[in-house]
């Protein structure tokens, strides 16, 4: 799992290319506003999706932040169509969703619309940038199937779904079996975890 | 069905780690400012999504019943966007809860008027003087309004 973002780590976000996008003007600053201040240079901005559509088939983004209510099209299909169609360059970019509210009928849908992340608004630069930092280090893998394409939703590790027995071949059934060696006595675990001086 | 996985390149991870670049810290300052810079802008924004819904979805509306349901969750989530700015009157916490509600509404079909003017009232309440009100008593009417965007009569 990736480090945690400290206010002493340093970040390099000045090559990056980033999309935002947002219907409300007002939110859609405060967006960039964010953005710029972690020290992106190449920031383009988007009030639609057919705009950010448009912005995708002719450039290369490191990043992508949209929001999920809007208009016409949403943020979930924007997703899902670029998961699918948003050529080579841009498939596989991070992105990150952001929503004020989540509608009860697009609970699942958002889980599967393919971002690497869902973060709430209204937007705060902390969470922004640790979420960011997030995706950054994340070393997720991407799944592609006919019904999802996205990093893989499963990445806490939990074991497959209670009852069940799980789908992929690393999956490990719920129930522990019995133990196979003695128990470790209690010196054994502590030296397992005693500080040495080493030589380096 | 065939799954395939992978690891696609991620650009970004190898960005952010390159020399130079900024303190988190420092990152963290400069957009905190830029969002300051927008807080006029902002809630003058907020203040006419609250004046359209009123227009629109108020007890004064001639024709609020012939209006969408979509129309009142939008403008509600607008005022979630700028809602940073008001965290400390609650309105955007009073937002959310509309949202539920219109939401709710919506799959229903049916307008609840009575769920909808309280949440009005609550807003303009929170807009005028939510930063003033003690927090137990700002609580209690939010508490208040979840109850009310919670509420399904068809399950009583």
């Amino acid at each position: 799992m990736a480090d945690p973002l400290l206010p002493s780590t340093r970040i390099n976000l000045e090559k990056a290319t980033v999309l935002v996008l947002d219907d409300n003007g007002a939110s859609l600053d405060i967006l960039s506003q964010v953005v710029s201040g972690f020290g992106v240079k190449q920031l383009f901005r988007a009030e639609s999706v057919a705009d950010a559509q448009a912005l995708i088939r002719t450039k290369t983004f490191d990043l992508i932040i949209s929001d999920v209510q809007m208009p016409v099209t949403d943020g979930i299909e924007f997703i899902e169509w670029l998961r699918k169609e948003g050529g080579e360059n841009n498939r596989y970019v991070p992105v990150i969703l952001v929503t004020g509210h989540t509608r009860t009928s697009q609970i699942f849908k958002l889980r599967d619309a393919g971002s690497n992340y869902v973060v709430a608004k209204p937007i705060t630069p902390k969470v922004l940038l640790e979420r960011i930092f997030w995706v950054a280090r994340e070393e997720r893998a991407f799944i592609e199937c006919d019904s999802y394409i996205g990093p893989d939703r499963r990445f806490k590790h939990e074991g497959p779904p209670p009852g069940t027995d799980g789908r992929r071949k690393d999956d490990l059934p719920a129930e522990v079996g019995d133990a196979q060696t003695p128990n470790m006595s209690d010196d054994e675990i502590a030296n397992l975890m005693r500080p040495a001086k080493v030589q380096i | 069905m065939t799954v395939r996985k992978f690891r696609p390149p991620n650009r970004l991870a190898n960005m952010i780690k390159e020399r130079g670049g900024i303190l988190a810290q420092d990152a963290l300052v400069a957009a905190e400012a830029g969002v300051e810079s927008l807080r006029e802008a902002s809630l003058a924004a907020l203040d006419e999504t609250l004046a359209e819904i009123e227009r629109r979805f108020g007890k004064g509306a001639e024709d609020r019943e012939h209006e969408p349901f979509e129309g009142l969750y939008l403008l509600s989530s607008r005022i979630i966007d700028v809602g940073h700015f008001v965290s400390d009157t609650g309105v955007d916490k009073a937002a959310v809860s509309l949202c539920t509600l219109a939401d709710s509404l919506a799959e229903t079909g049916v307008w609840r008027w009575d769920a909808v003017d309280v949440h009005l009232n609550a807003l303009k309440l929170l807009r005028a003087m939510g930063a003033q009100l003690p927090a137990a008593q700002r609580d209690a009417m939010l508490e208040g309004l979840y109850q009310v965007s919670h509420h399904r009569p068809d399950e009583v």
